[in-house]
């Protein structure tokens, strides 16, 4: 009995396939089993290349998973166009489209001989029991559970319900295709059983959503009440949350004109006194950073929620990278410090998106939330969370005293000053771009310059001290350092456990506080180390300059880093967890005494 | 919104000193606003005034309002935030007609779609004076700046034609050559519900042209009143409305008999509509439970 | 100049009084408003001529208030400002940044003449000798006023016939 199967699916948009995998995580999930489900998609709007992967798992799943147990190829061309995304290994069962021609000696996957390799006429079962091709893809839900035990009750249940309105004709003309699935693979046992073991959770609810969706709701349970925003890949499904339910809660949000308009309405309405939110993607966060400048200098409170995708420009629009971490720390002109926070998964999304408001509110800042196209976009299980752990904080306002000659940017020992908004009767006062005195007034003078800057800058020290805002796990004194953030870093969690499983001594740790740069959290923990990777999808090594810059690495710490679009797998890591071991025997193996 | 009370032009008045030139036209501008709001009444507490850059933009800070002196091109953006967020708040905006039809032209258009309860008031002086006399917008072909040695090649944007091509409620003209008259339209345009657009000419006596002087205004203001034009025809407000340039017509050319709901009250509607259905915050995730 | 809404024909002594203080109320302000924009603009000496007219003004003001109030005590005002605009008062861009005291008082010699024009063009229509006379002795204070003007601008040394745009700092850009 498996623990974990990972499942790589690849046809035509009109395959269908991505839907499959909705249906089987959402299977699964009412199995009771924990499940990730990432999607990839050509360029085409319609009717180009669409895959998934879907990891099934008894235990909680810490990424997407390496390799493929399961490779499901609807057509060879399609597959193959996903690469990386899709690795076959010799451990790989690959099931393909029989009506492509090709010999199960034949199919196209050059140095790799998987597991087993079997030819379905899926296009025929579907025909022939659908009466259309389109049901292929439940052909293959069929064959899924027939191989590995998973959702042989659950996917029709879920397929019933989706389409009950459509009428009893197709449910059946469904019932049948899964059945053939499920008949030929149990007329067709595969060499190696890999069914999985049955999740000790079942009966549980699960709930299933995907990084964008939580990072909305995680908005809306914080207080956010305003969304202005623009459509733009892969972030637009934050938008569409609020245009689904802030209404609700006597909230309002505006698809605005343009990317700027999207920001600018944020910082209206964050103005007015209302916590306010804006999402963006790459191109979007390059327009937004005028008004980014703005909300640090008059103070507003404002999260902007960034999903990375390949960049510059259009780059990569529908892939996943890292590469937007200097432009989110640095971008907008000026002395400026701005917070940059990043989950690594849909579920700490929830927790993440509340700690962005919580610091925007208290500091008086706008703060990015530095998402990914991965996490936004994958769909993972997730048990029930308790939401009355996570604490709100709001903005600091002006009261009794405050208000008698109210001065907006009052200097105050923490350096924040009480924030009134309009309505508020004795708090009136100008919010500028341009440098003001503690009143609001305009000036130019440089010596107000340094105090506001110095003001607006300390105010961010505590923030530093945020361990919370830090997770370390394996062995605090290692010698061997991983660190990584954002989807990356669960990758990194699930190569630090099978490091350890071999027994190598390392630690890994994983900021969700990106910038501003905590130095004393950082030191701290590379104070043991010798050796150490620092991991991230960027082609620059954006991660490993930004630590340098504000800190000294020792030494022996080096950059994992490549461009997006060719995700790490946990086995990348180890390899190069090895490579760093060896280095670290020899040079002690060239020292008298060993270090211990 | 709190009831209507007695307020003075000089409780709007704040303690900032203008930065304009002395003589500029923004300086009658300010006293319009300062008399419209008081004609108004509303405490100066309950009103957003928000700018953009420029020299115009810095007016929210000589009113007593919760003012907003933001980023170029980019009062209406941060405008209909603020009359989002809180509906009862008077929300005015205000710039210069670079700000407002060259960088920040994008979003004109759109308030007027949404029909955002705004005023808008542009400082139009046909000229870049901030940044020393470059060519504006609204600059007349021809016109000589510091970026047009040899004469400016492009025709002038047309803002009334403009804003009552995109179907703006309520469309009106003024000038510091009668501040009674810019003080009583300012004061119908906040009191239209809905958006406002009043063009003020106003003139830059350090860049502006001899002609675009208030001697200059003078000669060519006509009131659209005693052109017994009326209001609620658009059509003719747009034959008028081409003059602009040549002719300055002062006063209101178009206010919509009907006004149409306002994105507020559709917003308030929704709300009040989807309230009902609203889970406790604390269980938003149950949303994601598939069963 | 402008006037809304006053029919001359049928103007009352008392609202003729009136006006002719909103009037001078009016040029007062804007005479402040200007010796506050020179104040602010380092022109000093056109900041002070311009506060002398504010002195002016209110001392002409106050006269006209003092017989208001012996004719007619303190009955209700019928006319306001929204009915004058820039009688007596100089054009908003009369200003400018280190105009020259002859400048500040060719503006102000302007707005007297201005005035007269008003007082002037008034005339014919009203029809209430007591408000015609009232008038036209407004019409003669105001070349009054010009004369006493003109007699400050002969305590200036006579005039170069330069600019005074000619002697100073570019503008500021910002």
């Amino acid at each position: 009995m498996r623990k974990d199967l990972v499942f790589g699916m690849a046809g035509s948009g009109g395959d269908g396939i991505v839907s499959a995998g909705d249906s089987l995580l959402q299977a699964a999930a009412a199995e009771g089993y924990h499940g990730v489900m990432t999607k990839s998609f050509g360029s085409q709007i319609r009717g180009g290349e669409s895959s998934c992967r879907v990891r099934i798992s008894t235990t909680p799943i810490l990424n997407p998973g390496g390799n493929l147990d399961v490779a499901v190829a609807l057509n060879w061309d399609d597959f193959l166009k996903f690469g990386a995304e899709l690795p076959v290994s010799g451990n790989t069962v690959v099931i393909y489209e029989a009506a492509t021609k090709i010999l199960e000696a034949d199919i196209p996957l050059v140095g790799v001989t998987p597991l087993q390799v079997i030819a379905v006429p899926i296009a025929e079962m579907a025909k022939a029991t659908a009466g259309t091709e389109r049901a292929k893809n439940t052909v293959v839900l069929g064959l899924i559970a027939g191989w590995f035990g998973i959702g042989a009750v659950a996917v029709m249940k879920g397929i019933r319900k989706k389409l009950a309105k459509k009428g009893e004709e197709l449910v059946d003309a469904n019932q049948r295709a899964f059945d053939a699935g499920r008949a030929f693979a149990m007329e067709h046992p595969l060499k190696v059983s890999m069914n999985v073991a049955a999740s000790a959770t079942k009966g549980q609810v699960k709930l299933i959503t995907d990084g964008n969706d939580m990072c909305a709701a995680a908005a809306i349970f914080a207080g956010c009440r305003f969304f202005g925003g623009y459509p733009i890949t892969p972030s637009t499904e934050v938008m569409q949350f609020f245009t689904d339910h802030v209404w609700k809660y006597n909230g309002a949000v505006l698809q605005a004109e343009d990317e700027i308009a999207g920001i600018g309405a944020a910082v209206g309405a964050s103005f007015a006194g209302t916590k306010s939110m804006t999402a963006t993607s790459g191109p979007g966060l390059s327009l937004k950073s005028e008004m980014m400048g703005l909300a640090s200098i008059a103070e507003l409170p404002l999260v902007i929620v960034d999903v990375q995708r390949g960049g510059p420009s259009t780059g990569l629009p529908t892939k996943t990278e890292q590469s937007d971490l200097f432009a989110a720390a640095f971008s907008a002109h000026g002395d400026v410090i701005r917070p940059v926070l990043a989950p690594t998964s849909v579920a700490d999304t929830f927790r993440i998106t509340i700690e962005a408001f919580n610091i925007a509110e208290y500091y008086q800042t706008p703060v990015i939330v530095l998402s990914d196209q991965e996490i936004a976009s994958r769909k993972e299980t997730l048990d029930p969370i308790d939401t009355s752990q996570f604490k709100i904080i709001n903005r600091v306002v002006p009261t009794g005293t405050d208000l008698v000659d109210y001065k907006r940017f009052k200097q105050t020992d923490n350096h924040i000053s009480p924030i009134s908004h309009p309505g508020m009767l004795g708090g009136t006062y100008l919010a500028s771009g341009i440098e003001h005195v503690e009143s609001g007034a305009p000036t130019n003078s440089g010596s107000v310059h340094q105090r506001m800057n110095d003001k607006r800058t300390k105010k961010f020290d505590p923030l530093k001290d945020r361990k919370d805002l830090f997770e370390v796990t394996g062995n605090p004194d290692a010698p061997i350092a991983i660190l990584a953030w954002g989807s990356v870093a669960g990758v990194c969690r699930e190569a630090l456990e099978m490091a350890q499983a071999e027994g190598i001594n390392v630690k890994l740790m994983v900021p969700y506080l990106l910038y501003p740069v905590a130095e004393g959290v950082y030191n701290e923990f590379f104070q043991s180390v010798q050796k150490g990777l620092i991991v991230e999808q960027t082609h620059l090594a954006q991660t490993f300059k930004l630590l340098r810059m504000h800190i000294d690495l020792p030494k022996g710490v080096q950059s994992l880093a490549r461009s997006g679009a060719n995700p790490f797998l946990p086995t990348d890591i180890v390899e190069a967890l090895h490579r760093l071991l060896s280095e670290l025997q020899r040079s002690h193996e060239g020292q008298l005494q060993p270090q211990e | 919104m709190s009831a209507t009370c007695d307020y003075q032009a000089k409780d709007y008045k704040s303690d900032l000193k203008p930065i304009w030139c002395p003589g500029c036209g923004d300086f009658s501008v300010v006293q319009g606003i300062y008399r419209a709001l008081a004609a108004i009444g509303r405490p100066p507490h309950e009103i957003a005034f928000v700018s953009g850059i420029g020299c115009s933009s810095r007016i929210p800070g000589y009113t007593t309002a919760y003012g907003f002196n933001s980023v170029h091109g980019r009062s209406l953006p941060i405008a209909q935030g603020i009359k989002l967020a809180n509906p009862d708040l008077l929300v005015l905006a205000a710039g210069g007609d670079g700000d407002g039809f060259s960088i920040g032209g994008g979003h004109i258009a759109h308030l007027i779609r949404r029909n955002m309860d705004i005023t808008y008031i542009v400082m139009d002086n046909q000229i870049y004076g901030l940044t020393k006399g470059q060519l504006s917008p609204t600059s007349q072909k021809g016109r000589v700046t510091c970026t047009s040695r040899y004469g400016s090649m492009e025709e002038p944007v047309n803002p009334l034609l403009y804003v009552l091509a995109y179907g703006a409620g309520f469309v009106a003209q003024a000038s510091p050559t009668d501040l009674v008259g810019m003080a009583a339209t300012i004061e119908e345009a906040i009191r239209y519900p809905g958006f406002a657009f009043v063009n003020v000419q106003s003139p830059c006596v350090t860049y502006g042209e001899e002609a675009q002087q208030i001697k200059g205004l003078k000669a060519i203001s006509e009131s659209l009143q005693s052109l017994g034009h009326n209001p609620a025809d658009r059509l003719a407000a747009m034959d008028l409305a081409q003059q602009y340039g040549q002719k300055m017509h002062l006063g209101v050319f178009y206010r919509n008999p009907e006004p149409p709901p306002t994105y507020g009250d559709l917003v308030k509607e929704r709300q009040t509509l989807l309230s009902k259905d609203a889970l406790p915050k604390e269980r938003i995730l149950d949303l994601f439970i598939k069963k | 100049m402008a006037i809304q809404g006053i029919d001359f024909a049928n103007l009352s002594l008392k609202d003729a009084l009136d006006l002719a203080i909103l009037v001078e109320d009016e040029a007062q302000e804007r005479y402040e408003e200007f010796a506050t924009q020179m104040d602010q603009h380092q022109t000093p000496h056109a900041a002070q001529f311009f506060r002398y007219m504010v002195k002016n003004e209110a001392k002409h003001g106050q006269e006209l208030q003092a017989r208001r109030v012996q004719r007619f005590g303190d009955a209700p005002r019928s006319v306001t400002r929204a009915m004058i605009f820039d009688i007596e008062a100089p054009d908003y861009d009369a200003a400018r940044a280190f105009m020259s005291p002859r400048k500040a008082m060719e503006a102000a010699l302007a707005s007297e003449v201005k005035a007269h024009a008003f007082f002037v063009s008034a005339l014919p229509a009203l029809k209430d000798s007591e408000v015609r006379a009232l008038f036209e002795e407004l019409r003669d204070e105001e070349v009054e006023h010009q004369e006493m003007v003109q007699l400050e601008l002969a305590k200036l040394p006579p005039d170069s016939g330069l600019s005074d745009e000619d002697f100073v700092d570019e503008p500021a850009a910002q």
